[in-house]
């Protein structure tokens, strides 16, 4: 077996106890995932969600050669991690450049053929068709046969078979019907209610006017009413006497006249969504300020938490403070506590008519600053709780890096006679960013993208008085505003434009990351020189 | 070896999946933890009657409607679901919900209530019970309900003058919901109705009356009669503390003010130029599943089972909200309930168009921007009608 080459001993036995064990614990794991993965697999495709099932099977397929081939035995450790990215990254990646790409979203999120089933259901009345109340009788366990009561004409009575359909006339208007009629059985409630679902597909009567039953008391010679015709890729809408053939640019069965049916059908419509974004009037209008606060609001973030953890990390670091782990500990609270929970207690503590801090204004005789009123003050009250949020991993984070620059450099620099800002500023921060540079930049991007902060905060608010016709709040961040015109458009959910914005916001992203990547680069230098 | 194995594997995934497919013919129902248990009572009298098992499954009210739409077209929904009127737009226009014929029942039921279940024409849904805001005043500082909105102003001032309380009326900064009573008061509204329901191409935001409404606010909060800043907590908070006497609040926010031991009263919106105010009913109900393959049981459920005063008055004990259903709604005696009876009897169904997700930004802006002083009354409506308008046209 190949594995064995993995074996580093030099006695080279099949039968190596240890080896055994290595490939029983292999294939008993492996085995273990598989059957996870085929089964997330069967359960996937039956749902009818192939593009999953494909990745997770090709994802468990990869994993499982990597594993059984012995000159792949490097990817072995990683594959979990590689399993893992491939579904938890790659495949949302692609797959929302597939929902970008197409209508998908409410009013289209149905496939094809699903409409085609759905259509199939509804039944129409052709003129002069006749309805009637009806009763469910049975021959034996066997076929069923409907008795018919119609209400306009007096009480007049039929009987119809699968394939015969007569008059009664045998009985009286008001009358019980019969238990047994020409020897089929009236079937109780009960027992007509549990075969309801096999009688309402049966066709009764003669084949000239065949009837169904069409609700819980009404049956009638009703008939489907959409039929498609595969030939010309169109559903025949016998009602109107109007064919609605599918139109592949608006996922809808569209007549002449431009009519369309019930709902429509996921449909790939090309950069449609792309196209629609960059038209709106949205970038027109207030796109570009939310664009300036985003930056803004990023920057600033990561700044002010970088400093300010710093500024924590280099006071601990000295060994004059007292109780330096106890202060430690309670610095890193706000990290500890749910986001979610601090951005509610700021809130309250902010709000302007109830909220302790300008309560605290009011009793000092000042003017309690307006915070989810005035766009600068919702803006500086955002910042300041991303501050309380952010700072302690910064300090966390730079405590470690400066307990790792060595001391001797220190040393040296004493002896060079640098004061203090000529360590902070020559040894301390450059060699301080070589390890943190990498967060700042992951930081940026979270905040970039940083959606709950805005939404628990307020929603974006307070809203822009010239925003113009999409509406827009002086908090918004690209991906709020853009949640806001991808749900709160004319027809609820629409996924795929929502994908066609995100795509374009991680173009974004991606773009200033690798710019500041380029810069970071610069830092690393910095090091090497040291 | 390894084929075997690979062997062994497969017989193993069969063997957990086999059961998963299993279906029988059971009626199978979405609902919340509140009413399911009632349900199930409901169902297994079902099950005796007729020999058809009835499955309540439960689920958060708000993941049935994301679960449904993911669920039914994949031939795994359930046969029911239980859900608030303005799912219907969404479920609608995606084919997701069969028609049901309610002709037979129609005169039971509250009429607001069952048309709240029509979508572009078509009855989709059987309500149970219709809930709305109410006017909601303290007894002690105010014994008489205000007839008018210049009532509630007069008495506020007097309220103030007088030193009883700090404010007297006072609202949500930026709640269309909150506000809607009052603009329809003043004869605004949100979409025009016609017989096939809400037109999306008739936005009433910025019609006179809504305008007027606005301007009444502005006016109000400008002459220092309400401070601006206040969310649902700062309102409940104000009239739950005595400094505040008049609001308007729902039936979800009844545990609270009892709590706070304020003499309250529930009683009908005051009017308006344009007649009595008008909340927004917020109503729930039973939709029938179009993918479905029991739709007639399903029907016979909701007929035969859900539509007798028997099981209404079940789930009004298990979830107290006004009931639809006109004989329960008849024989209310808790006088709270009965004012947000009074209250909703006018009440106009809030749309269920999916345009209706178009307004809500746009409009709770407007608020707020009339409330700080940012902008006129005219401005901000106007402004909100135009962003409606084009946000419905599709950019």
């Amino acid at each position: 077996m190949a594995t064995l080459a993995l074996n580093e001993k030099p006695k080279r036995s099949a039968f190596d106890a240890r080896t055994l064990l290595r490939l029983g614990v292999t294939y008993i794991a492996l085995a273990i995932l598989d059957a996870m993965a085929l089964f997330l697999v069967y359960a996937f495709a039956s749902d009818g969600v192939w593009e999953l099932a494909i990745t997770v099977g090709v994802i468990t397929l990869i994993v499982n050669v990597i594993n059984l081939r012995g000159d792949l035995y490097p990817l072995r450790w990683i594959s979990p991690a590689l399993a893992l990215m491939g579904l938890m990254v790659v495949f949302p990646i692609i797959y929302t450049v597939y929902v970008s790409l197409t209508n998908y979203g409410d009013g289209n999120l149905l496939t094809k053929q699903q409409v085609i089933n759905r259509l199939a259901q509804e039944i129409y009345l052709p003129e002069g068709g006749k309805v009637y109340l009806w009763s469910l009788y049975q021959e034996g366990e066997g076929n069923f046969a409907l008795w018919l009561t119609d209400e306009n004409d007096g009480d007049n009575y039929y009987f119809a078979t699968l394939g015969n359909f007569e008059a009664v006339d045998s009985i009286d208007p008001g009358a019980d019907l019969p238990e047994v009629y020409q020897g089929y059985r009236q079937l109780s409630r009960g027992e007509a209610l549990r075969a309801s679902g096999e009688a309402q597909a049966l066709v009764f009567g003669a084949a000239e006017a065949p009837i169904g039953i069409a609700s819980r008391k009404q049956a009638g010679e009703f008939a489907q009413r959409y039929v498609f015709q595969p030939e010309n890729d169109a559903v025949f809408d016998h009602e109107l006497q109007s064919l609605f053939h599918a139109n592949y640019e608006t996922g809808q069965f569209e007549n002449d006249e431009g009519n369309t049916l019930l709902t429509g059908f996921i449909s790939g419509i090309g950069l449609e969504n792309y196209i629609r974004f960059i038209n709106s009037p949205a970038l027109s209008g207030p796109l570009v300020r939310i664009f300036a606060w985003t930056i803004g609001f990023s920057l600033a973030s990561v700044a002010s938490t970088f400093c300010v953890g710093l500024l924590f990390a280099l006071l601990l670091q000295n060994k004059r403070i007292p109780y330096r782990k106890a202060f430690r500990t309670l610095l890193i609270v706000p990290y500890a506590i749910p986001g979610l929970i601090s951005v509610a207690i700021w809130k309250g503590m902010l709000n302007p008519n109830l909220g302790i801090i300008p309560n605290a204004f009011v009793s000092l005789g000042l003017e309690p600053p307006p915070f989810f009123i005035d766009p600068g003050w919702a803006k500086f009250g955002i910042l300041m709780i991303n501050l309380w949020l952010g700072y302690p991993y910064f300090m966390l984070v730079c405590s470690g890096a400066l307990a790792s620059i060595p001391s001797d450099m220190y040393e040296a620099a004493e002896v060079d006679g640098a004061n203090w800002w000529d360590k902070f500023r020559s040894l301390t921060l450059p060699m301080l960013l070589v390890a943190v540079g990498p967060l700042l930049i992951a930081s940026f991007t979270y905040n970039f993208n940083n959606f709950v902060l805005i939404e628990t905060y307020d929603e974006g608010g307070p809203p822009m008085a010239d925003a113009g016709v999409v509406p827009a709040g002086h908090t918004d961040i690209l991906i709020s505003f853009a949640f806001r015109l991808a749900f709160g458009g004319g027809r609820g959910a629409d996924f795929g434009l929502a994908s066609a914005i995100t795509i374009i916001i991680f173009a974004l992203v991606a773009g200033v990351t690798l710019l500041q990547f380029r810069v970071t680069k610069g830092w690393e230098e910095t090091s090497e020189n040291v | 070896m390894r084929i075997k194995r690979i062997a062994l594997l497969i017989a193993l995934v069969v063997m957990i999946a086999a059961p998963a497919s299993a279906q029988d013919d059971a009626l199978t129902i979405w609902a919340d933890d509140t009413r399911a248990p009632i349900l199930e009572e409901l169902g297994a009298e079902f099950e005796a009657e007729f020999g058809v098992p009835v499955v309540v499954d439960e689920l958060g009210f708000g993941d049935i409607r994301d679960q449904f739409k993911t669920a039914a077209p994949a031939g795994e929904g359930p046969d029911l679901i239980i859900g608030a009127h303005d799912w219907l737009g969404e479920l609608a226009v995606n084919g997701l919900l069969a028609e049901i014929d309610v002709s037979d029942v129609a005169d039971q039921f509250l009429p607001a209530s069952l048309s709240a279940f029509v979508y572009e024409g078509v009855q989709y849904g059987l309500p149970y019970a219709a809930e709305n805001v109410a006017f909601i005043r303290n007894a002690d500082l105010v014994p008489e309900n205000p007839e008018t909105w210049d009532d509630v102003r007069s008495v506020s001032e007097q309220l103030i003058a007088d030193g009883e309380s700090t404010y007297g009326f006072i609202m949500f900064d930026n709640n269309p919901y909150h506000f809607f009573p009052l603009q329809t008061a003043f004869g605004g509204y949100v979409f025009g109705l016609t017989d096939e329901g809400y037109d999306p191409g008739d936005v009433g935001i910025d019609s006179d009356g809504s305008i007027a409404a606005a301007a009444y606010i502005e006016a109000y909060g400008s002459d220092g009669l309400m401070p601006s800043g206040i969310d649902y907590d700062v309102m409940h908070t104000m009239f739950e503390s005595g400094d505040a006497a008049m609001i308007i609040t729902g039936p979800w926010a009844i545990p609270r003010i009892e709590e706070s031991g304020v003499n309250f009263v529930v009683a009908g919106i005051p009017a308006g130029p344009g007649g009595s105010g008008k909340p927004f009913l917020g109503v729930q109900g039973f939709m029938v599943s179009a993918f479905s393959e029991n739709q007639l049981l399903a029907e016979a459920f909701l007929f035969d089972y859900i539509a007798t005063n028997e099981a209404m008055a079940s789930l009004y004990s298990a979830d107290p909200r006004p009931p639809a259903f006109l004989e329960t709604r008849d024989s209310l005696e808790d006088e709270v309930m009965l004012g947000f009876v009074a209250a909703g009897t006018e009440g106009l169904a809030m749309p269920a168009i999916p345009e209706m997700s178009s307004v809500w930004t746009a409009w709770g802006g407007a608020m707020e921007l009339v409330r700080t002083g940012e902008l006129s009354a005219e401005e901000a409506f106007s402004n909100a009608g135009e962003q409606i308008r084009a946000l419905i046209e599709g950019e």
